[in-house]
């Protein structure tokens, strides 16, 4: 894979996220409201001085352009300015909550394409048998049903009926002072429900589109030829069909990485997770809009790392794609 | 001396919406050892269907072997547990398919794909089968061929795919090698070479091959004995030569008045009126009736003629059995 490429794509990604911000902050200007009005709420009372002294303060009294140049110019030094509602850089405030949301979207995106190529590749082998029709019927199911309904229904199942995951937050307040092993343990434990509630929806997906790239790749000479070397039959289904199925899978799971950062927020809302969602949710509450600019800017800087990447592990597992650009 | 491969009354049938049909009616046929058999007929008269079925690998559904008997020096293929059938397959029995452009997997390398072959049959290291490619690449007549044994197939033309295909097939020195159309892909010069090849093979590794053609010249040049197969049955059987300077049944006469010969005075190719009729439009009589000259008894249509010594060689045809046509 060619490091020129690479570059290429760094650089689109680049130009893309500066297309993002710029736009975010004209979305969020151009909508009506006085942020100046907003912030002074906060304070309590708003008076037509008062309302001056926080434009000059913010620097809202200034022409929209030049305040955009100013937010512009922050972005590039990762300075996203402050919020008006936790008084804090939204930098620090996106940084003790991307972890979270990253160990969340990763997980649910790892154990969503591992468990759904699975079934699909399983339902393959017998495309009339039962756990075809129950990849099907689960894969309409988890595509129609709402993430927080899942979510909601887990909480129920596992805070009354089989109590044997928490629902609720990320690590358990007396292991507050464990050391890390413990405390990482607990965190994996209360990971299991949102990642899973996350996971549902694309694990349906994956086990569809799985299931169906198998069926055509099973049909191809060159699986014919690999049974005729005497392959065993889980080397003909993992190895010769697997790698070749997986193409269509990878470009999906790129696509859909946005959808599940989205989906992330409302998980994390249902299970009380200290992630961006939870940063994302209260800001649009409050009309914290340098927050909400903040969060939706490290939202697509994470969309376009995955494009980025997707894109690397496609010309990895396509020798066709590669040297070519 | 039994013959080394030995197919008796072997039955295949396939589910299809017309219901069940019979792609393969109690075919014969047999192979020595180090002797070339040739297969010839129209297309969709169940050639690769036989030489599938030897392999073990009749799609199934909708295939099924009904019935008949299939021998490897004198052990039964029919009902063998899988795992001695993978041992066969790409170990005693080796295959060569009519598609050189799809028949290799596009995500491994060549030089990989017929290590694996080798790492499957015989116990080696992955470094020492890797080198054992090379050699055979090399032996196949594939340039450099260290450098291309890195190479996917997307790389290599259809020849040369074809070259890498028949280098997989003779890596466990095969004691049959089946040869399904291998050149019909290639363009003409690309033939010779592959057919010279598989001539200079057979002389190195003593393989007995199956080869399955529909070019009646290249019967001629490679073939010791000949089956003609006709609508899922075999028509006429006998040595090359009988066979191309005494047709018998009148679709073999048709067959071999259709090789061009340089010279000959009439300037258009002749052939066969007609075509082979769909599988589940067999009726009782013989297959062929409906574009045969000389199909003027009744027998004809209402009987199946059966494969009989009428002097030169066996062949199925009520007109010879009668009038000696
Ligand atoms: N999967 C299948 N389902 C139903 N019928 C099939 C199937 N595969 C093959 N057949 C039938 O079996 C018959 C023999 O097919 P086969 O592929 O052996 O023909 P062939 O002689 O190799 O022809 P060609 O020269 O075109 O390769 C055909 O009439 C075909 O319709
Ligand atoms: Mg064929």
């Amino acid at each position: 894979m060619s490091a020129s490429y690479l570059m290429k794509r760094v650089g689109y990604g680049l130009l893309l996220m500066l297309g993002v911000v710029i736009l975010n902050f004209l979305l969020i200007r151009l909508a009506p409201g006085d942020p100046a009005v907003v912030i002074a709420g906060e304070m309590g009372g708003a008076t037509e001085e008062m309302l001056e002294s926080i434009r000059e303060e913010y620097g809202l009294n200034k022409p929209l352009l030049t305040q955009l140049w100013i937010y512009v110019s922050g972005v590039v030094r990762f300075d996203l300015g402050q919020s008006f509602f936790f008084n804090q850089p939204v930098t620090t405030l996106i940084a003790q909550r991307i972890l979270p949301t990253i160990l969340l979207v990763i997980t649910a995106q790892i154990l969503s394409i591992l468990l759904g190529v699975f079934l699909g590749v399983i339902a393959s082998r017998k495309p009339g048998g039962v756990v075809s029709a129950f990849v099907s019927v689960f894969a309409t199911i988890g595509y129609a049903v709402p993430v927080f309904w899942t979510g909601i229904m887990l909480i129920i199942l596992f805070a009354s009926i089989l109590p044997i995951f928490p629902v609720e937050g990320m690590l358990s307040v007396k292991l507050r002072d464990a050391n890390i092993f413990v405390q990482a343990l607990d965190v994996l434990h209360h990971l299991v429900l949102p990642a899973f509630t996350l996971a549902i929806i694309y694990l349906a997906q994956y086990a569809r589109l799985g299931r169906a790239s198998m069926l055509e790749v099973l049909g191809s000479d060159y699986i014919r030829t690999a049974r005729a070397k005497g392959a065993s039959e889980r080397s003909v289904l993992f190895k010769h069909a697997l790698r070749n199925a997986a193409l269509p899978i990878l470009t999906v799971a790129g696509l859909q990485f946005g959808n599940l950062i989205s989906g992330a927020l409302l998980v994390e809302t249902v299970f009380n997770w200290p992630g961006m969602g939870r940063l994302a949710f209260d800001s649009i509450l409050r009309r914290d809009y340098p927050t909400i600019m903040g969060v939706l800017f490290f939202a697509s800087f994470m969309v376009v790392v995955a494009n980025i990447l997707t894109d690397m592990s496609y010309r990895w597992a396509d020798p066709r794609l590669r040297g070519k650009s | 001396m039994a013959p080394l491969l030995c197919i008796e009354k072997l039955r295949v049938t396939f589910r299809t919406r017309y219901g069940e049909v019979t792609a393969l009616d109690s075919i014969s046929m047999h192979v020595n050892e180090g002797e070339t058999l040739g297969v010839v007929g129209e297309s969709g008269c169940g050639k690769s269907i036989t030489a599938l079925a030897t392999m073990g690998l009749i799609p199934s559904p909708p295939g099924r072997i009904a019935d008949g008997s299939i021998q490897l020096a004198g052990e039964e293929l029919i009902g063998a547990n899988s795992a001695r059938l993978r041992k066969l397959r790409g170990g005693d029995i080796a295959m060569i398919f009519q598609e050189p452009m799809t028949s290799l997997n596009p995500v491994f390398t060549v030089g990989d794909q017929i290590a694996e072959a080798i790492t499957l049959h015989q116990n080696v290291s992955a470094d020492r089968a890797f080198t054992d490619a090379v050699a055979l690449l090399d032996r196949v007549g594939i340039p450099s061929p260290d450098r291309r044994a890195r190479d996917y197939p997307h790389q290599l033309s259809g020849g040369m795919r074809q070259r890498v295909m028949i280098a997989m097939a003779v890596s466990c020195r095969p004691k049959v090698l089946i040869a399904d159309e291998p050149t019909t892909a290639l363009d003409v010069t690309v033939q010779a070479q592959i057919f010279d090849l598989l001539n200079e093979i057979q002389r190195d590794f003593g393989a007995a091959i199956i080869l399955i053609t529909h070019d009646m010249g290249a019967i001629s040049e490679m073939a010791d004995r000949v089956a003609v197969m006709y609508a899922g049955r075999v028509i006429e059987e006998g040595s090359a030569d009988s066979i191309l300077d005494q047709p018998q049944h009148p679709y073999a006469r048709g067959l071999i008045d259709c090789i061009p010969t340089l010279g000959r005075a009439e300037r258009t190719l002749k052939e066969i009126p007609g075509v082979v009729p769909p599988l589940h439009l067999l009726g009782a009589g013989c297959a062929f009736a409906e574009r045969c000259a000389f199909n003027d008894r009744a027998r004809c249509t209402t009987e199946k003629p059966r494969l009989i010594d009428h002097g030169h060689h066996p062949a199925a045809c009520h007109g010879v059995e009668e009038s000696r046509l």
